[in-house]
């Protein structure tokens, strides 16, 4: 079994089988948790529009402190747009979902993609230079952060790679793309990166539950 | 006309091979008059797609000087209409094309006596002028 | 051609002019994928070249190779390289049989003891001895005495380079190529299912020129062949670098000839010259053809999953088996939940009691 044989069947689907069940049992895990019972009278009947409220209010700047987070902002909006293009809208990537999901949708031309590739690459170096640098990030960081950074750089940076065929035959970088992917569904579902599947659902918790006590949020 | 020619379906599509080739021979053409050596492009190194070699050819052109040459097989240079540029096409016994270049230079080398031939011509005629002394 | 004379005086005895011998060269360097500059020191190389002895051996193999080759489109450079070199065995080829044919054999290897060249189609059975035999001697005894006096090994095609198809899986022979069984020899690996006959015929030009074994790829394929992969120089790039790709065999993009990388070519991991050397007399090549690549120059290519699959797609079993990992997942969630419950319905218990 070549490298690259192996990169497309065991470690593929050993890597899928640990991101599908670790997703299923965090997300269910929280949502399964119990809650202590909330006594008190609710301040307005709160729901659907609260919990939509919050996601969309937190997605955008608070502006207090809009001046100084506006980097952080602009370079996340960047950074995740930059990233949809490259993963979702690459001939080939379409053509590896399809072969899980089995379907697939249009594909972008190869230049569009690099060249979102190249970005996300490089906002994501900028925002990990700047986590190691700046003394309250530096603070706030442990080593989840660190390695979610870099376990998302590397496929971005061996796709480049094998795109351009830098360094090595085409079917070892691709093979080496192929594994540094599964080494981030492996890792996905212990580290953040698990916002991907919870970011919006706690959003939502929050907005409802804050409505309920009446607080904007 | 070639196998592939006889068949109806024609592919229309264009890849982009015969303007590339075209600034490389006219690259080719600036070093010759500065007085470099010639160039000699192997056709069968390029990749071409369907019918581009005979869009190449029609680039091209045809020129003032077209020799033929008899040796293992008939062989045409052939001067294009841009002196300097030459399509050599090299057939065997059975007129199948063994060989393709363009060559960018003053004359093809192939076109030249070469010493050991006119060496043996030489023979020939000396032999031919002893036998007959008047 | 006499054996004591050397292919320049042949070729002049044949009334083969030098510049027709000139001629001969340009086209031989052609073969030999050489720049054209080479031409005059393969002229040079050939003028002096010796007439060396090839013993081709064919084991468990479909004859397609031989076939390719004496299909090669270039018969006067053809001919005259096999008249230069001396096939004293080929059993596909020869007339002898039998007993007859094994002494052909043998007074070539003694007569040319560590100068000839062996050529090899087919892949050696290494299960049952009696899968594959010739004149009652097993491929494997066959290759391993006949390759103790061989200046070098050929391997023609991707059974004696790498298997093959009798290697596919299960491999029922235990099938293994030449580099499998001799290693103390050089071996140029000729790949291809077939290789293309020009393929073969300069290789074979190569070392009659030069004498040498020429620059070899990882996988011991002469990197002047085999050097750039079939994407690499194919005329259809373009189309792939714009991201426009047919579907389908019979679609809109398919008649306009866009890439083949979604109906599975295996141009981007296949090396091999197909793409500028092209078949039948230069006419065209599978993706010329409207098919992708099926990667045949490659170690085990009927086993890389179906040749219809894209190369990005993944080579696993079914879907289902994610249907499984979430079934897991939900019992893992609901498990840890469930149990997080109790601690905390536990912990609430004790306060309770603690305060009371």
């Amino acid at each position: 079994m070549t490298l690259l044989d192996f990169a497309r069947g065991p470690a593929l689907q050993w890597s899928l089988i640990i991101l599908v069940a670790g997703i299923v049992w965090r997300v269910l895990g929280a949502i399964l948790l119990s809650t202590r019972k909330d006594l008190s009278t609710p301040r307005r009947k709160s729901g659907l529009k609260d919990g939509m409220g919050t996601i969309a209010s937190r997605s955008l700047p608070a502006s207090a402190f809009e001046k100084r987070i506006r980097f952080q902002h602009i370079t996340g909006y960047a950074w995740h747009l930059a990233l949809f293009v490259t993963v979702l809208f690459f001939g080939p990537h379409i053509l590896f979902f399809e072969s899980i999901l089995g379907f697939g949708w249009p594909n972008l031309p190869n230049g569009v993609v690099l060249f979102a590739g190249a970005i996300a690459l490089a906002i994501l170096i900028a925002l990990l230079i700047r986590r190691a640098t700046n003394p309250v990030q530096k603070l706030i960081s442990n080593a989840d952060d660190y390695i979610s950074v870099i376990i998302v750089m590397l496929p971005l940076l061996t796709g480049i790679i094998a795109f351009a065929h830098i360094g090595a035959r085409y079917e070892t970088l691709l093979a080496i793309h192929l594994l540094s992917i599964e080494a981030m569904f492996i890792w996905f579902p212990f580290g953040k990166l698990m916002h991907t599947a919870m970011t919006f659902p706690s959003r939502f918790q929050a907005g409802t539950s804050f409505g309920r006590r009446g607080i904007k949020a | 006309m070639s196998a592939s020619e006889a068949i109806s379906i024609r592919a229309e599509y264009e890849t982009g091979n015969v303007k590339p080739l075209l600034h490389e021979i006219r690259h080719a053409l600036e070093r010759l008059l500065k007085g470099e050596d010639g160039t000699i492009i192997d056709m069968r190194a390029l990749p071409l797609a369907p019918g581009e070699e005979k869009r190449i050819e029609e680039a091209l052109g045809e020129g003032e000087v077209r020799a033929e040459l008899n040796a293992l097989g008939p062989s045409v240079i052939l001067e294009t209409s841009y002196p300097g540029v030459w399509l050599v096409t090299h057939r065997n016994t059975e007129g199948e094309i063994i060989g393709r270049q363009i060559e960018v230079t003053f004359i093809p080398s192939l076109l030249e006596s070469q010493p050991e031939d006119i060496r043996a011509g030489l023979a020939g005629l000396e032999n031919e002028l002893a036998e007959d002394p008047a | 051609m006499r054996k004591d004379q050397n292919l320049g005086e042949y070729l002049r005895a044949q009334g083969v002019s030098r510049r027709g011998f000139l001629k001969f060269c340009s086209a031989t360097a052609s073969l030999m994928a050489l720049p054209p500059s080479a031409v005059a020191q393969v002229a040079e190389a050939l003028a002096s070249a010796r007439r060396p002895s090839v013993i081709w051996l064919s084991f468990q193999e479909c004859t397609g190779c031989t076939e390719s080759l004496t299909r090669s489109h270039a018969p006067t450079v053809e001919s005259l390289i096999f008249d230069a070199i001396s096939l004293d065995y080929h059993h596909t080829l020869q007339a002898a049989a039998g007993e007859g044919a094994e002494n052909a054999r043998m007074a070539a290897m003694e007569e040319n003891d560590g100068e000839y060249l062996l050529v090899v189609d087919g892949s050696i059975p290494t299960g049952n001895p009696g899968f594959s035999t010739i004149a009652g001697i097993s491929n494997l005894d066959m290759l391993k005495e006949t390759a103790r006096g061989a200046a070098a090994v050929i391997a023609v095609g991707t059974c004696a380079a790498f298997g093959g198809i009798p290697q596919a899986f299960p491999n029922p022979t235990g099938a293994v190529s030449v580099s499998d069984i001799i290693t103390d020899k050089p071996i140029i690996n000729v790949s291809g299912c077939p290789p293309i006959p020009v393929v073969i015929t300069g290789v074979l030009a190569h070392f009659l020129t030069f004498g040498t074994i020429p620059d070899l790829d990882p996988l011991g394929r002469p990197t002047a062949f085999f050097g750039q992969t079939i994407h690499d120089r194919c005329y259809r790039r373009p189309f792939y670098e714009r991201g426009e790709f047919a579907h389908t065999f019979d679609d809109e993009g398919a008649r306009k000839g866009w890439c083949l990388y979604e109906l599975g070519c295996k141009g981007p991991t296949s090396y091999n010259a197909c793409a500028t050397l092209k078949w039948n007399e230069g006419t065209s090549f599978p993706i010329g053809s409207g098919h992708g690549c099926l990667g045949c120059s490659e170690p085990g290519f009927w086993d890389h999953g179906s040749f219809y699959k894209p190369i990005s797609a993944g080579l696993w079993g079914p879907r289902e088996t994610l249907l499984g990992a979430a079934a897991a997942g939900a019992a893992l969630g609901i498990g840890s939940a469930m149990a997080a419950r109790a601690r905390k319905n536990k912990a609430l218990k004790e306060a309770e009691a603690d305060s009371s």
